[in-house]
C-alpha cells in the first residue's frame, strides 16, 4: 500500500470542510425531507411509513395544482415585468452613461436596496399603495380620481409590483456584467459595416448578452416562485403561493410529511426549470459559434 | 479598620445582590398579542427577577407546530381551552403542581376543573383569561344596526371585509348556514361551508393573521367588518383617534367563547419562573393588568376585586360566569385535521 502523497492529504484537507458542510447542511436534510414525505400524519403528530398517500393527495385535490400555477404564473410575470425594467437599465449604465464614477454610482443605487431588509421595503409598498396610501393621495390631489381606489394593494397586481421591485436588482447584475464585457471593437465593426442601432443591437449585442439574460431570469424567477412575504403582506384572499402552502402544512396544519412531500415537488420543478434553462443557455451558446 | 470596613461593604453587597442572583431567570412564554405587556409584566420582572421575553401566536394551531419544531425554546405557552388536550396528548407539556401556583384556587371551578384541565387527578393547565369572538364593524359605513353573521357575506361590504385568518371561519360560517354541530360537521355540512366561504372570497379585502394586522386593516380604511377577539382590536383602533370609532356586536347567531390557560412545557429549565409567572398572573396584578391590556374577561373574580371598579367588573362579566352559556364554547373539533383541510383549501382557491 502507498503512502499518501502530501498533495492528496492537502487536497483532502483543503476540501473537507465545504464536502462535510454540504454533505451535512445539504444532502442529509434533502434526504430526510424526502423521506419524511413518505411518512404518515396521525394526530397529534405523524409516523414513520412508507407510501404515497402524500402525493396522491397533491395531485388529487385541486388546491395544490391551483396554487402551484398561480405561483407559476406570478413568476414568470415577475420574471418578465423585471426583465422589462433591468434589460434597458443595465443597457443604460453600460452604453449610455459616458462616465465610469457616474455609473458606479448608478449601478450603487440599484444594488443598495438589498442592503435594506426585505421586510421593510414589501411593508414599504402597503404604504404607498393602500386606501389611505400615497399613490391614492397623489390621484386624488391630481384630480384623476373622486375617491380613493381599492384596486392597489391585497391583489396579484400589488404581489408582482413589490416582487419586481425587490427582485429587480437580481435581473440587473448578470445582464450588466455580461453587456460591460462585450467588446467594444464587435459594436464598432457592426456600426463601420453600415449596421444601423438596433441591427447592432440584434445581431451583436442581444445574442452576446443571452447568458445573462437566462442568468438574471432564472434568479427572479426561482427567488419569486419561493417567496412567502408579498403574499403574506401586500396579497389578498388569491394570493397564496406555494411557500405558504409549506408555511401552513408545517405550521398550522402541522402536517411535516404532506409539507415533505410538496416541497420534494417543488424542488423536482426548480431542478427541471434550472436543467431546460441551462440546455437552453448551452444551446444558444453553440448558435453563436 | 480600613480593611474590616471594605470587607463589611463586600459583605454587604454580597447579601443585596444574592437574592437577586439566586433567583435571576428567564422564562420564554409563547403567547397571544396584549398578554406580555410591559404594563404588568415589568413590574413581574421587577419582583422576580425572571426576564420574560414573549413570542405571539396568530392561532391556536401555531402552539404544536412552534413546539414540534423544536423544544426548548419555550417555557410557557397559553393554548385555549380547545387546544390544551392536544398538547397534552402530544407530549409537549408537563402537569403542574397548583398547590405551588398562589392564588389558583380562586379561579372559577368551571375553568380550573374543566374535564379538558383537570385529567385523571392530574392538572395540565392554570386558567388565564377568558373573553369572546364577536364582530368588529365601522357604524359611519355599515348602514343599520348588523346584528347577525350576514354582514360578514353582505355584498354591499365588497372589498371592506375581514375574517380571521384560522379554521374558526369554519365555525362562523356554519352558524351563519344553521348548523348546530359546529364542532363536528359531517361531510356534506363541510363542503357547503366550503362553497359557502369561497363564494365570499371576492368580498374578502384580506384575512388577518394576527390581532396587530387587523388593527392596521381597521384604521386605515381597508376593512369595514371583520369578527375579531373582542375588546383588543376595537379598544387600539378606538385609541389611534382616526376620526371615526368602531364597535362590537354578538351576532344573533351566537358569539364564539374562549379560555385560555397557562401550560408548562416539558421538561423546562425555568420551571421556578414559570412557577411564578403563573402565580403572579393569578394576583390583582397580573389579573387586571391583563385584563387592562386586552380588554378581556379575569378568570379570578377574588383577584380583580380590588382592582376594578363596579362598572367594569360588570364589562368584564367579574361573577358572571354564566355568560359563558351564551357563548359557543370552543372545543377542539372531531375531525381536526379535515376542518383544516378545508380552510386551507379556502384560502387556495382562486
Amino acid at each position: 500500500m502507498r503512502r499518501p502523497s502530501s498533495s492528496m492529504l492537502m487536497t483532502a484537507g483543503l476540501f473537507s470542510l465545504p464536502l462535510g458542510w454540504a454533505l451535512l447542511l445539504l444532502i442529509v436534510p434533502y434526504i430526510l425531507m424526502i423521506a419524511v414525505g413518505f411518512w404518515t400524519r396521525q394526530f397529534p403528530l405523524f409516523v414513520p411509513d412508507f407510501q404515497f398517500g402524500n402525493y396522491l393527495q397533491l395531485f388529487s385535490d385541486p388546491q395544490y395544482t391551483t396554487v402551484i400555477l398561480r405561483t407559476l404564473k406570478i413568476a414568470a410575470m415577475v420574471t418578465g415585468c423585471a426583465l422589462i425594467l433591468g434589460y434597458p437599465l443595465a443597457y443604460f449604465l453600460v452604453f449610455t452613461i459616458r462616465s465610469d464614477k457616474l455609473r458606479n454610482l448608478v449601478y450603487m443605487a440599484v444594488i443598495v436596496p438589498l442592503w435594506v431588509s426585505y421586510l421593510l421595503r414589501a411593508y414599504t409598498w402597503k404604504i404607498i399603495l393602500g386606501t389611505d396610501g400615497a399613490l391614492n393621495s397623489a390621484l386624488m390631489s391630481l384630480g384623476l380620481i373622486d375617491a380613493p381606489l381599492d384596486a392597489f394593494l391585497y391583489n396579484q397586481t400589488a404581489m408582482v409590483i413589490t416582487l419586481t421591485y425587490i427582485f429587480v436588482p437580481f435581473m440587473v447584475m448578470p445582464i450588466y456584467a455580461v453587456l460591460e464585457n462585450i467588446p467594444k471593437g464587435l459594436i464598432e465593426a457592426s456600426e463601420d459595416l453600415g449596421i444601423g442601432p438596433l441591427g447592432t443591437f440584434r445581431h451583436v449585442i442581444a445574442p452576446l448578452s443571452l447568458g445573462g439574460v437566462v442568468a438574471g431570469a432564472m434568479m427572479t424567477f426561482c427567488l419569486s416562485f419561493g417567496d412567502f412575504v408579498a403574499p403574506v403582506l401586500v396579497g389578498g384572499p388569491d394570493g397564496t403561493m406555494v411557500a405558504n402552502l409549506l408555511q401552513t402544512q408545517f405550521g398550522a396544519a402541522l402536517n411535516w410529511p404532506l409539507g415533505s412531500a410538496l416541497a420534494t415537488l417543488v424542488l423536482i420543478m426548480v431542478l427541471a426549470i434550472l436543467a431546460v434553462t441551462g440546455w437552453a443557455e448551452r444551446a444558444s451558446a453553440r448558435n453563436l459559434r | 479598620m480600613t480593611r474590616r470596613r471594605t470587607a463589611r461593604a463586600l459583605t454587604a453587597f454580597a447579601l443585596a445582590t444574592l437574592p437577586l442572583a439566586a433567583t435571576a431567570g428567564e422564562l420564554n412564554i409563547l403567547t397571544w398579542e396584549g398578554y406580555a405587556d410591559p404594563s404588568f409584566i415589568k413590574p413581574f420582572e421587577e419582583a422576580s427577577g425572571c426576564t420574560v421575553s414573549a413570542t405571539y401566536v396568530g392561532s391556536n394551531d401555531d402552539f404544536a407546530a412552534k413546539l414540534a419544531a423544536g423544544g426548548g425554546v419555550y417555557d410557557v405557552i397559553t393554548p385555549s381551552l380547545d387546544t390544551v388536550g392536544m398538547m397534552r396528548l402530544a407530549g409537549f407539556v408537563d402537569p403542574i403542581d397548583t398547590a405551588a401556583v398562589t392564588g389558583s384556587d380562586g379561579v372559577y371551578p368551571e375553568f380550573s376543573k374543566h374535564p379538558e384541565i383537570v385529567v385523571d387527578g392530574e392538572t395540565w393547565a392554570v386558567p388565564l383569561i377568558w373573553g369572546s369572538v364577536s364582530v368588529i364593524y365601522r357604524p359611519d359605513k355599515v348602514t343599520g344596526t348588523p346584528d347577525s353573521i350576514g354582514v360578514l357575506f353582505d355584498p354591499a361590504y365588497k372589498g371592506k371585509i375581514s375574517l380571521w385568518d384560522d379554521k374558526s371561519a369554519i365555525y362562523w360560517t356554519a352558524r351563519y348556514l344553521g348548523f348546530p354541530n359546529i364542532f363536528d360537521l359531517n361531510d356534506e355540512q363541510l363542503e357547503a361551508v366550503k362553497a359557502k366561504l369561497i363564494e365570499q372570497k371576492p368580498l374578502i379585502r384580506k384575512y388577518w393573521s394576527s390581532a396587530g394586522e387587523l388593527t392596521d386593516l381597521m384604521a386605515n380604511n381597508e376593512v369595514w367588518v371583520s369578527n375579531a377577539w373582542t375588546g383588543l382590536t376595537s379598544k387600539d383602533v378606538n385609541a389611534l383617534g382616526k376620526g371615526f370609532t368602531v364597535a362590537e356586536f354578538s351576532p344573533k347567531e351566537k358569539a364564539e367563547g374562549w379560555m385560555d390557560s397557562m401550560m408548562l412545557v416539558k421538561g423546562t429549565p425555568n420551571q421556578e419562573c414559570a412557577v411564578k409567572f403563573m402565580s403572579y398572573m393569578q394576583s390583582p396584578e397580573g389579573q387586571c393588568g391583563i385584563a387592562k391590556s386586552t380588554g378581556y374577561f379575569p378568570v379570578n373574580p377574588g383577584a380583580v376585586s380590588s382592582c376594578m371598579d363596579a362598572a367594569m367588573k360588570e364589562e368584564r362579566k367579574v361573577d358572571n360566569i354564566d355568560f359563558v352559556k351564551s357563548l359557543v364554547m370552543w372545543q377542539q373539533p372531531v375531525r381536526l385535521d379535515k376542518y383544516l383541510e378545508v380552510w386551507n383549501a379556502v384560502k387556495a382557491a382562486p
